[in-house]
């Protein structure tokens, strides 16, 4: 792909193969509070995601895994602890954080091509018209080039270039997740935040959809935190887990946490976690006494 | 505003028409408020449709109505009441939150408290009748020169604060979490997004009056979504609409002394359903093809031509027997008459090849319809002998409205002109359908010549220009394919 664009500078720098563990971490979390509305939702989380991670946040409904999202993107303070974010204190507008919210406003009736929502995500070219109609400013041309290549990169590598001319509105649930991801991309962040991207998907194209981003992973080296509601289609992927439940949270790797001992002391009653012969889990008794964790 | 202008000698010359209303100062600053405001809706329109704020913009012309009510009174003129009161509501929405455009509840019970407000300045208000109609239904030949510069420059600042925030408004407007994320304003976009559409509602409230304001503001922008997927060209489209059916709604208006708001709305209506009707049409189960043999398709293109040949030579041969009646009537009631000698048999000719003609095109509908199951070239055909069916009802409906209305002109009721003015777009729509109808069926008989590497059909569809040869041509291709294709049976 660089081979057949020289004349501008890369989109992104393909890291010489991700070298998960290294560096200064990507977040880190010190005994983290947090309120919503002056309701505890969840404490005393002490955690640290190193870069070019893959990590999922699990837990039941409302117990604050898009809060945890917000705090991360600096819409929504701790109330206690510190929380420190790409070498920083979470700041609203970070260009080096993608993120794909669980809700969007489009539906079946935006009639607009995808690359467009894609090219508006990427950084910079924010107020004013498009940069081509500014005849004054130095290097126009180079910043439209830049913006049309690392959209039609960010659409490669989401596995939706043939989706760029379509309209939003056509597309499957399937397709418009990977346009999100998409637009999630074309800044090229250094750390991805998705929430719940395979809700609404069967399983076959949740596995084909985590491929796609575990291939991002791998090959940007972006840190990834992926909040879902089953974990079994990403377990053999993950670095990490976060799950929380019960207004706790407990972080490790897969087999540490998504066991019963911990799970039970996480939830403060006893909760079953059950294998079966292909390595799936079953949650047994953990999301309000149904039992509907697993796959 | 009807009535008066009866006087005006219209020509077929469209130029010295144009030439003569530019010479009306009324009509010149009736075209100029017109094209920028078209501009500035079909813009505005755009975002709205994106941001489905459409009920919101119907509140803010209500809201307006008040405004230009209590302007009235004061003695000012309307558009600065319209502004005030407009903007002060945007505000409002504004402030109550990014989402508070769709809160339908609360905007509808504002939006009815400031109706009765009007009603209250206006009852008032001693012209009552003619300016709450005006100010309803729009006084677009009322507009004076100094009310056309203030549009103007206030319209011009407007474009100016939209080219700024185009970008992140079109990106807030589609998705706001993302947007938020990344640090966008989202209140300062909606306030500023509110205040420009209180703007354009104000300035188009004079063309088109409050309670038509949906046709200007929404429908261009809902057209043009439906024509292209990318964003500038869909608010060049939308531009374009608003602006087009104001200029024609104008020369329509004095042409014929009917309201020109009518024409305006009447024309983007007609537009809509057009765009939408050929939409569905397009994503219809009919086009995909039915369970049928290739074959049983060249059978039915077949019977088609054969079908289209004995419906143009019936079509000929019934228009020479007219021509030849008019000619040799001697005319005794002073008129030549259609039914003089071989009248009667002529229009039997003339309305057997319509029916033949209705016929052949269903043939050729359902056979492009039968090879799409077997090849997806055939789609378009289908698609296109589809339209020229639904032109043919078009055209026989509106050619029927407008005999009605002939008819009922005779008895001097007041429906006869709504009759003309209805059916004479309806056939001429009817007619462009039907024409592209054959223009399918040229292209789908062409496509099929070079399926079957049959060169008598690749004439036939050339030939489709011409009555009768082209058909007949066509008939004789599908034959000789039919016969040289083993595999297509017979």
């Amino acid at each position: 792909m660089d081979a057949e664009l020289p004349s501008h500078p890369p989109v992104y720098q393909l890291p010489a193969e991700a070298e998960v563990g290294s560096g200064p971490p990507a977040i880190e979390a010190q005994r983290v509070e947090v309120r919503y509305r002056d309701k505890l939702v969840w404490k005393d989380a002490t955690f640290r995601i190193n870069p070019g991670e893959f990590v999922a946040v699990i837990g039941p409904n409302g117990a604050g895994k898009t809060t945890l999202f917000r705090m991360l993107l600096g819409l929504h303070w701790p109330s206690g602890g510190a929380l420190s974010v790409l070498g920083g204190p979470p700041r609203r507008g970070n260009y080096r954080i993608g993120y794909v919210p669980q809700r969007h406003t489009l539906d079946q009736d935006t009639h607009l091509e995808c690359d467009k929502l894609v090219r508006l995500a990427y950084p910079g070219a924010r107020w004013g018209p498009g940069k081509r109609w500014r005849p004054l400013q130095w290097g126009p041309r180079l910043r439209l080039q830049a913006e049309r290549v690392a959209a039609a990169q960010a659409l490669e590598d989401a596995g939706a270039a043939d989706l760029g001319s379509r309209a939003l509105g056509a597309l499957s649930g399937g397709e418009l997740q990977r346009i999100f991801l998409a637009e999630a991309l074309v800044g090229n962040p250094d750390l991805l935040l998705l929430d719940e991207p395979l809700s609404n998907l069967d399983l076959r194209r949740s596995r084909e959809l985590v491929e796609t981003i575990h291939g991002l992973v791998r090959s940007r080296g972006v840190t990834t935190l992926l909040v879902a509601h089953d974990i079994n289609p990403m377990i053999k992927c993950l670095n990490k887990v976060i799950y929380i439940a019960n207004g706790n949270v407990a972080v490790g790797a897969p087999d540490e946490v998504l066991t019963s001992r911990r799970l039970s002391e996480l939830y403060g009653f006893h909760v079953e976690v059950l294998h079966d012969s292909r390595g799936n889990l079953v949650i047994v008794g953990g999301e309000d006494d149904r039992g509907e964790e697993g796959g | 505003m009807s009535g008066g202008w009866s006087g005006i000698p219209w020509s077929w010359n469209i130029v010295t028409d144009v030439r003569l209303l530019w010479s009306f100062e009324f009509m010149r600053n009736a075209v100029e408020a017109g094209t920028i405001i078209g501009i500035l809706a079909g813009i505005i329109g755009y975002f709205v449709v994106l941001r489905r704020s459409a009920f919101a913009s119907h509140a803010l012309g209500h809201t307006g109505f008040s405004g230009a009510a209590a302007a009235v009174l004061v003695g000012v003129s309307p558009v600065y009441g319209l502004l005030i009161f407009t903007i002060a509501t945007a505000s409002g929405m504004a402030v109550l939150g990014n989402r508070a455009s769709n809160r339908d509840v609360e905007i509808g019970t504002v939006l009815a408290f400031a109706l009765g407000l009007g009603l209250l300045f206006l009852s008032l208000y001693n012209g009552y009748a003619q300016e709450a109609y005006s100010i309803l239904f729009g006084e677009v030949l009322g507009i004076s020169s100094s009310e056309v510069a203030f549009t103007l420059w206030t319209s011009v600042g407007c474009l100016a604060v939209f080219a700024l925030i185009y970008r992140p408004l079109l990106f807030a407007s589609l998705d706001e979490d993302v947007a938020e994320a990344k640090g966008l304003p989202l209140t300062l976009l909606n306030l500023a997004f509110l205040v420009l559409l209180a703007v354009t509602i104000s300035f188009a409230v004079q063309i088109i009056g409050v309670l038509l304001i949906f046709a200007l503001m929404v429908t261009p922008a809902a057209i043009a979504v439906r024509l292209t997927v990318r964003s500038l060209t869909a608010v060049i489209v939308s531009v374009a609409v608003a602006v087009s059916a104001v200029w024609a709604g104008l020369f329509v208006a004095l042409w014929t002394n009917y309201p020109a708001s009518f024409f305006i709305v009447g024309i983007i209506f007609f537009e809509y359903v057009v765009v939408r009707g050929v939409g569905a049409l397009r994503d219809t189960a009919l086009l995909r093809g039915v369970e049928a043999s290739e074959g049983e398709g060249v059978r039915s293109l077949r019977n088609a031509a054969l079908v289209a040949s004995v419906s143009q030579v019936l079509f000929v041969g019934g228009a020479a027997l007219l021509v030849l009646s008019l000619l040799t009537d001697p005319g005794a009631t002073g008129r030549p008459s259609l039914l003089y000698r071989h009248g009667y048999w002529a229009l039997v000719a003339v309305a057997s090849a319509a029916i033949l003609g209705g016929a052949s095109s269903l043939l050729y509908f359902s056979g492009f319809r039968k090879m799409a199951t077997s090849s997806r070239e055939f789609t378009a055909p289908t698609f296109l002998t589809l339209v020229g069916l639904l032109g043919i009802g078009f055209a026989a409906g509106g050619f029927a409205l407008y005999l009605s209305g002939t008819a009922l002109a005779t008895s001097a009721y007041g429906l006869a002109p709504v009759a003309e003015l209805f059916g004479i777009p309806l056939t001429l729509l009817g007619v462009t359908f039907a024409v592209v109808g054959l223009a399918g069926q040229a292209v789908g008989t062409w496509r099929m010549g070079l399926r079957y590497r049959e060169g008598t059909l690749r004439a036939g569809a050339v030939l489709m220009i011409l009555p009768i040869v082209g058909s007949g041509v066509s008939f004789l291709g599908y034959r000789r394919a039919l016969a040289r294709e083993p595999a297509l049976g017979s």
